[in-house]
């Protein structure tokens, strides 16, 4: 299972490197985020993507920001959370994006410091693919049911009408009282007397 | 039919039912949870020493156990362990390396810190807060041990006492002892 879980995020990388490449900028020389790439570098290799600047890498560092669980809150995320932790990861995630790490990659360092719990979206491996799958797996099936439902209900209507004793859940006294009576106005058997016991006739029930 | 309706409903809902209330009841404290660096290399880092002294990087330290404690001064539990690392350091300072990580505080109060409570080990400046984010520090105090070979073998959360900072101990040196046979 553990290398199904590294072959899916082997497959979820090399997805994401073949996505298209953001618009070309200049690398940033900045010294601290070289320092700073250090140990990103060793973990994750060379940078799957082109260096990103500007308003990209501001909306890309909020996206991943987004993404990333503040190992310090309740439930927040790093874009989120004002807390200091959470304001240095930011910082982390904005270099890593400007040397051209892709958000895959930029998750995948955090991954390895604080496991999966620091993803907000679990990501489709494992057993989480059941968490993904499940809403769809219960649309497919309740819409399947209610199809089926539907479709012999209609079936069950047009095939009642010549028949119309068969309508309506039996055993109801009062119901049936009714149904008596109406049956007895409309098709001239029995008496509105006997509404009180009704009768039975064989074949009635089925 | 309706009965029909409610087995089958009740066997969507109950398993549903059951998870929600295993996670009410459970409800883990992921700094408690296994760190997934445990057994595997120890992040590098190159930070500055509080009160100068050229920038100490882990791969210098290489050869040697480390116990690394991320702490603060504004942390009280961190104040009950520092007596604890001080007798570990002065014990085993000649065959572990003892280093502070300082988390998210400024220097001067460190220092005030270290003359006031006494220090034997150095203590480094983690700035930009990437050293802990490296390690998967979720608050302090916490502590590495680091073996030999640069595997982080044991981490401690929450202040230690003499049992836990042996225990650490132990199992670094115990690394230490079996790689060397």
């Amino acid at each position: 299972m553990r290398k199904t879980a590294a072959l899916a995020l082997g497959l979820a990388l090399s997805a994401a490197a073949a996505a298209p490449a953001q618009e070309p900028s200049p690398a940033p020389s900045w010294p601290a985020a070289e320092l700073a790439a250090g140990d990103a570098r060793r973990v994750l290799g060379d940078p799957a993507g082109m260096p990103v600047s500007g308003s990209v890498l501001d909306a890309r560092t909020d996206e991943v920001a987004a993404l990333l669980r503040c190992p310090v809150c309740q439930g927040l995320s790093v874009a989120d959370s004002p807390s200091t932790m959470a304001q240095n990861m930011k910082k982390q995630v904005r270099d890593l994006l400007a040397q051209g790490y892709d958000g895959q990659q930029v998750l995948a360092y955090y991954e390895r410091s604080y496991g999966e719990f620091v993803r907000l979206q679990p990501p489709l491996r494992g057993i989480n693919w059941l968490l993904w799958l499940a809403p769809a797996i219960a649309l497919a099936g309740g819409g399947l049911v209610f199809a089926r439902m539907t479709r012999k209900r209609g079936a069950a209507g047009s095939a009642a009408a010549p028949a119309p004793a068969a309508a309506g859940p039996p055993g109801d006294p009062v119901l049936e009282r009714y149904r008596e009576r109406v049956r007895a106005l409309a098709y001239g058997e029995g008496e509105p007397g006997r509404a009180e016991k009704p009768a039975v006739t064989p074949g009635e029930r089925r | 039919v309706n009965r029909k309706v409610l087995l089958v409903g009740l066997a969507a809902v109950l398993p549903l039912v059951g998870v929600l209330l295993a996670n009410i009841r459970h409800n883990p404290d992921p700094s408690l949870k296994r760190s997934p660096l445990v057994g595997r290399a120890a992040p590098a880092f190159t930070l500055p020493q509080v009160g100068g002294g050229p920038p100490l990087s882990l791969a210098s330290l290489h050869g040697r156990p480390v116990v690394m404690n991320f702490w603060a001064t504004w942390c009280v539990p961190c104040y009950q362990e520092h007596g604890v690392l001080l007798r570990g350091a002065r014990q085993h300072g000649g065959s572990v390396q003892f280093l502070g990580i300082v988390y998210e505080d400024e220097e001067q109060r460190v220092r005030e810190f270290l003359a006031q409570e006494g220090g034997a080990y150095p203590s480094l400046m983690d700035a930009s807060g990437r050293t802990a984010i490296a390690y998967g520090v979720y608050g302090v105090p916490e502590t590495y041990f680091i073996d030999a070979q640069g595997r982080i073998a044991h981490k401690h959360v929450g202040p230690l006492d003499d049992a836990a900072l042996d225990d650490g101990l132990r199992r670094i040196t115990a690394a230490a002892a079996a790689e060397e046979r």
